[in-house]
């Protein structure tokens, strides 16, 4: 009787062991999703350097800051934090020494995290490799290096981000929003900052500036206007590229290491909550005849036939797997071309997207055109797929050059 | 598409101005106007680097632009050498290659010669930056990789290619310490 009394014990005790053993393996695997989706790899992991090790330099108008290590190391991670601690640096920019975080930490969003997905979240750090090795010390210049004074503007903008009522929205447009605002933290760059670095949230989502980019607005009425539906846009973030160009710049790491990897629905939510539950139409160009466009736009066709249409096409359709099309380029929507500039100036490094998508590297041609030359090309394809008028000036480019 | 007329200095000498569409490729022009055929047509994308051609620039220095993905227009008023252009002719009509030509020919360094006039233009643009600015002994296999690593090579892999090139620029005495 003893014999069997004791089996009987053993067996309930290990029922109830493998039970909280899946119940960790499941948190870890929701963990892990929610990670992508807060894209914590972004900015803490470097380029080329262990998942989670910190390191990536984070350039902003105060000085650079470096992503930290969040791997399960304790000398140089997060291996000694507590649930609490961890929730508490996530939500509030709290290290656990008590330091304030740069907020280049995201918590003016993050501070919207629900507990059991920072526990979540937590649980996936503590399953990867340890790294024992620091990330570089955040140098900022006075007074921005005195993490104390950050205490006033964390009382002032520390919860920046607030949720809209949720009163009449379809529960995907409720999703969308904590995937958006909080999780994908969207407004961090696409939202306008002021002088001392706080989200203006009088205008939020209607468009930032980073490192000389515009992160463009991403208010309803403005993306139907650059020809954005919801299926495009879903599928813009699944996969990094759609009927309207693909992600570069900035944004290109955010499909790398976080929107691919989210679900179907998540991602279909995030653009109803973009585009509403009601979404504007999306805008058609009308085509303008060569003859209509400014003189500007007139030169720039034979720029664009010299140095663009070898891969973009004559026709502006692009070609697959080389180049993506100025035809219904979203880019060459937005009013404010500096985006157009960059990418003209600058070029764009080779990209690989989901499968086995990929574009040609785009070489920049900041030294072989000279401003005039860039000035007809914009106002060009602002005419030709843009529906805008081909009135930038060289005086115009000249500051958007500048910035 | 329109025509329109179209000046350029090719291989030394001056040519046009001769109507030609506004969305012509530069390779097309040379092939099919020009009778030039020693550009290649690789990829047509800008990857494989065989069309390129050299530009002279005003200021004395030369570059390779690739012509598969360049219109002929881009090329307006400016001095063009395509491989046609590099070897000397005498008055028997015998032709010396340039040093970079020879050596690719001595040391083998092209078998199938699809790769090889861009890979030519790539290397004579190398050595033409070395005479005006010699190279340091420690950066040649840096500015080789740079000069040449872009160009597709599908059958000898790059080794005699870069060998040769080194060759070239240590024989010109273009290779200074340091």
């Amino acid at each position: 009787m003893g014999i069997v009394r004791s089996t009987l014990a053993l067996a309930l005790g290990l029922a109830v062991a493998s039970l909280a053993q899946a119940a960790d393996v499941a948190q870890v695997k929701r963990g892990e999703y929610l990670a992508r989706a807060a894209d914590c790899m972004a900015c803490h992991t470097a380029e080329g350097g262990a998942p989670f090790a910190g390191g990536l330099p984070i350039h902003s108008p105060f000085g650079t800051i470096y992503g930290s290590n969040i791997t399960p190391d304790k000398q140089y991670g997060i291996g000694n934090y507590t649930a609490d601690e961890f929730f508490a640096a996530v939500t509030e920019g709290k290290r656990k020494d008590g330091a304030n975080l740069y907020p280049a930490m995201p918590y003016t969003s993050y501070h919207l995290i629900k507990r059991e997905d920072s526990d979540a979240i937590l649980a996936y750090l503590m399953t990867v490799p340890p790294i024992n090795r620091p990330a570089p010390q955040t140098a900022l210049s006075f007074p921005f290096n005195v993490r104390l004074g950050l205490t006033g503007w964390n009382m002032l903008y520390g919860k920046s981000v607030q949720l809209q009522p949720t009163e009449g929205k379809s529960p995907a447009w409720q999703r969308g929003q904590y995937m958006v605002e909080v999780m994908g933290h969207c407004g961090e760059c696409h939202t306008p900052r002021n002088p001392i670095g706080a989200l203006q949230q009088d205008q939020r989502l209607s468009g930032g500036l980073l490192g000389g980019y515009l992160a463009p607005s991403l208010l309803a009425q403005d993306l139907a206007d650059r020809g954005w539906t919801q299926p495009d846009l879903t599928t813009f973030l699944k996969h990094g590229i759609s009927a309207q160009g693909s992600m570069f710049n900035e944004m290109f790491p955010v499909v790398h290491h976080s929107t691919q990897h989210l679900q179907d629905a998540d991602l279909a939510a995030m653009a109803t909550y973009l585009l509403g539950d009601q979404p504007p139409p999306a805008k058609q160009i009308k085509a303008v005849a060569l003859e209509q466009m400014s003189d500007s736009a007139k030169r720039g066709h034979q720029q664009y036939l010299n140095v663009c249409a070898g891969c973009h096409g004559v026709d502006g359709k692009g070609k697959p797997h080389i180049a993506v099309a100025m035809d219904g380029n979203t880019v060459l929507r937005q009013s404010d071309s500096r985006n157009l500039v960059k990418a003209i100036r600058d070029g764009i490094r080779e990209q690989q997207f989901t499968g086995f998508e990929r574009m040609q590297p785009m070489p920049g041609f900041a030294d072989k055109l000279d401003d005039q030359q860039v000035t007809d090309m914009v106002n060009y394809l602002r005419q030709a797929w843009g529906g805008l008028p081909g009135d930038l000036t060289v005086q115009q480019l000249a500051e958007l050059k500048a910035e | 598409m329109a025509n329109r007329p179209l000046q350029l200095t090719l291989n030394g000498q001056p040519v046009g101005p001769v109507e030609v569409p506004d969305d012509l490729a530069m390779i097309d022009y040379l092939h099919e106007h020009q009778n030039l055929t020693g550009s290649r047509l690789g990829c047509g994308q800008g990857i494989c680097h065989a069309c390129v051609v050299i530009v002279d620039n005003p200021d004395g220095t030369s570059e390779e632009v690739r012509t598969c993905i360049t219109g002929a227009h881009y090329f307006e008023g400016k001095k063009v050498r395509t491989i046609e252009g590099h070897a000397k002719q005498d008055e028997a009509g015998d032709l010396t290659l340039n040093p970079i030509q020879q050596k690719f020919v001595d040391l083998f360094a092209f078998q199938c010669s699809y790769c090889a006039p861009g890979f030519v233009n790539a290397a004579t643009v190398l050595v033409e930056t070395a005479q005006r600015q010699p190279l340091k002994k420690s950066e040649v296999e840096d500015r080789i990789e740079a000069s040449l690593g872009h160009h597709i090579c599908r059958c000898t892999g790059y080794v005699r290619y870069y060998d040769a090139t080194r060759t070239v620029l240590n024989d010109l005495g273009l290779v200074k310490e340091g």
